[in-house]
């Protein structure tokens, strides 16, 4: 189950990798490149920002990944019950 | 040719890109017509709240006192959703008339997602101005944060699978 909820999270991570590098670009590459971290407060508030944004699209990927796995091993068990009767 | 036309089509799509960026920084609220625009009428029909256009600030619901102002207008969600589109139907760009299309439809795409998950974002952010002391634990602006984080790479994800299908089923045809 472990490893089969990991083999869903990593597909799901590749699934979406060209989304996530999309996101990624516009909300954390482009602000870098116009200078968003340059001084010293901008770059706290360019850390925070970057933080939550690195976090939340990777957590949802998880969770998705999370949510497949769970409903694939629930349908297999029902098809074991179901086919035990 | 073909790699002429691939580096053809690799410059027009970061002149776009960054044209929209240019766009986006230099203009007034104002200017921003054709995307705030339809985004406001289809939060309207989402919500039933009368948006009117107010010069200079944006599009204003004084019933919800909301106002779907510049930062609203979702244009970096259009580029990001554009570069995507572009490296996802990348295999098509081969003439010049196939990059163009590909181009084109990546644009007009863009366009139509950014108006659609920008207004989904919004209503979720009226329902949730409304009903902000329910979620008492995070400030608003926390909520509004995260949010737009999950309703936007929500918008890039569902639009991505929309792409693959379209393309896997003009594959088979």
């Amino acid at each position: 189950m472990n490893r089969t909820l990991w083999t869903r999270v990593g597909r799901a991570f590749r699934r979406m990798a060209l989304p996530l590098i999309a996101y990624y670009g516009i909300t954390l590459a482009l602000p870098l490149m116009n200078g968003a971290a340059r001084s010293g407060a901008a770059f706290a508030a360019f850390v925070d920002h970057a933080l939550i944004v690195l976090v939340v699209p990777a957590a949802i990927i998880v969770l998705a990944g999370a949510v497949d796995a769970l409903g694939n091993a629930t349908v297999a068990v029902a098809r074991a019950l179901i086919a035990r009767r | 040719m073909t790699m002429k036309t691939k580096i053809l089509a690799i410059a027009a799509t970061v002149l776009i890109a960054w044209s929209l960026k240019r766009h986006y920084a230099d203009a007034r609220v104002d200017d921003l017509w054709w995307i705030l625009g339809p985004t406001s009428r289809l939060v309207s029909v989402l919500t039933g709240a009368t948006f009117t256009m107010q010069s200079g600030e944006g599009y204003f619901s004084r019933e919800h006192l909301f106002l779907i102002e510049k930062t609203c207008a979702g244009i970096n969600f259009m580029i990001a959703a554009f570069g995507m589109l572009v490296c996802a139907w990348w295999h098509r760009v081969g003439s010049g008339i196939a990059s163009m299309q590909v181009l084109g439809v990546s644009l007009l795409a863009s366009y139509v997602a950014a108006v659609l998950v920008n207004a989904v974002r919004i209503t979720v952010a009226m329902w949730l101005a409304a009903h902000s002391a329910a979620l008492s634990t995070l400030s608003a602006a926390d909520i509004h944060r995260l949010e737009g984080i999950t309703v936007y790479f929500g918008g890039l994800v569902a639009l991505y699978e929309v792409a693959r299908r379209l393309d896997r089923r003009a594959v088979t045809v």
